[in-house]
């Protein structure tokens, strides 16, 4: 018996000296990224899919989680990655894509793709109560999952059963630590969103995108893709779009 | 600016099919195991050197860490590392020792060796005050450290680690030596002990214990004589590391 729930285990698929470090989303898990690890690493690459802290155990322990434990997991991915691969690529979900857009800024990272990353707290109601909420969470402890998060047409998705408010502040303080980031961003970045994500709005994209100072940067927007668009309906858009991103980069840089 | 202090990252060799997954001890960080790692990785192995979680970065980090945190930190470096080879070996010092143990009887792995392992929270009360360890905490969070760990002065310079432990992740280490006791007698892998006589922060007598406790045939401990606790970085580590070496051969070509 592991500590960790069957399918939210971190993963690794030894490739070439091109490393793809994958980050999943706030209250998921793994398996949200497994399937574009596996077809990176069909394409050669070596991938590498980190486990958040907090994440894909149990709900009460992303409670005690701050978004410092969420930076330093994705350091360590970074670092067990670099053991193995001489060039290292960044890719993330959601608040995985706050995350590695956040590690750019510091990190030498050969290039990074943020998918369905959002620019600014979607509600003014939580930001306007950040002071108190880690107090207040003590009473309002949960609030239910947003929608695309459920099990259904993306798949069988991990999910916690429910958002804990105290681990909400921290999610909000870490896009604002991200946005204070982003100018510091200089390597080529790939910003993927879709139409139909109704968790962060399309305009994320676009945000993120005039923020960052690479000069290398594209934006790829979807149609039909829900909020997770590493899985579900048009998930090999996605794939494809990452391939050939990380295809293109590594052409350019040689 | 990294979050994670220097030393205190992980660090990834990749080598052949067995891998070495090399767990470091309470309020220390990687850095303590790389030197064996180096050794294992220049022998051919894969190796793994894991960071705990709430540790190698700010000691607050460690107050709101819990006993599962450490726990899953392993199986999350046993998943990794199985990703890349058919054998696991379980390499833990202090109370990355007692992790090693526990994964010894909860995870596939093929052999564990537990370097300095306490068989309890070497304090004579801890035990007694667990219940209310939390609220103690409150008021006084810290308890400074005494005795260096190592012998050799270079070493002591080189070590990262926090400068106190937090008797909140004290009562978290207690109850993690719990659960690795009642796991003892079900261990049917190979298991190696190494401790030092002089080791002042975890008595000898724990190595005994610990030994007599263990439900697998093929055990053994291996006694140093000069060393401090930290034995992977000190005066005697070339027997460690040869006995190491010697061991995961061993076991590895036994299965």
């Amino acid at each position: 018996m592991t500590y960790t729930i069957e399918h939210a285990e971190p993963f690794l698929f030894p490739g070439d000296k091109t490393g793809c470090l994958l980050v999943h989303g706030f209250t998921g898990a793994l398996n949200e990224m497994r399937p574009l690890g596996e077809h990176l690493a069909s394409q050669g690459y070596t991938a590498l899919g980190v486990r958040l802290s907090g994440h894909g155990t149990h709900m009460q322990d992303l409670i005690r989680t701050r978004k410092q434990d969420w930076i330093a997991d994705v350091e360590d991915g970074y670092h067990i990655l670099r053991g193995m691969c001489d060039r290292v690529f960044l890719l993330g979900l959601s608040l995985g894509g706050v995350l590695i857009l956040h590690a750019s800024s510091y990190l030498p990272v050969t290039g990074l793709v943020a998918m369905s990353a959002p620019y600014t707290t979607p509600e003014k109601r939580l930001d306007t109560l950040r002071p108190i909420l880690p107090l207040l969470s003590k009473v309002w402890r949960y609030r239910p999952q947003s929608k695309p998060g459920l099990p259904g047409k993306s798949g069988k998705l991990l999910y916690y059963p429910a958002q804990p408010i105290r681990s909400l502040a921290e999610a909000d303080d870490m896009i604002d630590l991200m946005q204070i980031a982003l100018p510091e961003v200089t390597a080529p970045a790939l910003i993927i969103h879709s139409h139909s994500d109704t968790v962060f709005p399309i305009k994320s994209a676009t945000c993120i995108y005039d923020a960052i100072s690479s000069e290398d940067k594209d934006i790829h927007l979807l149609e039909k893709n829900e909020h997770v668009v590493t899985r579900g309906e048009g998930c090999e858009i996605v794939f494809k779009a990452c391939e050939q991103f990380i295809k293109r980069v590594l052409e350019t840089s040689r | 600016m990294t979050r994670t202090v220097q030393g205190g990252e992980p660090f990834f060799m990749q080598g052949n099919a067995t891998g070495c997954l090399l767990i470091h001890g309470f309020t220390g960080a990687p850095n303590e195991m790389r030197l064996l790692g180096e050794h294992l990785a220049a022998c051919g192995f894969s190796v793994l050197g894991i960071r705990l979680a709430g540790h190698g970065t700010s000691m607050e980090d460690l107050i709101r860490t819990r006993e599962q945190d450490w726990i899953a930190s392993v199986e999350d470096g046993f998943q990794l590392l199985q990703a890349c080879c058919d054998h696991v070996i379980a390499l833990g010092l202090s109370m990355g020792g007692v992790l090693t143990l526990h994964a010894a009887a909860n995870l596939p792995v093929t052999g564990a060796i537990a370097m300095s392992a306490p068989y309890l929270v070497p304090h004579p009360f801890i035990a007694t005050l667990r219940p209310i360890l939390p609220l103690v905490s409150r008021l006084w969070p810290y308890h400074t450290k005494r005795h260096p760990g190592l012998e050799k002065v270079e070493s002591q310079h080189e070590h990262v680690e926090y400068e106190a432990y937090p008797y909140r992740a004290v009562a978290e280490l207690e109850d993690l030596i719990r659960l690795m006791k009642a796991d003892l007698s079900a261990i049917r892998i190979p298991v190696l002990l190494m401790h030092s006589r002089a080791d002042e922060t975890v008595p000898e007598a724990h190595a005994e214990r610990l030994l007599a406790s263990l439900g697998t045939e093929d055990k053994h401990l291996l006694w140093l004589e000069e060393s401090g606790h930290v034995i992977t970085h000190d005066v005697e580590q070339d027997i460690v590391f040869d006995a190491a070496v010697k061991f995961i051969r061993r076991v590895t070509e036994e299965n």
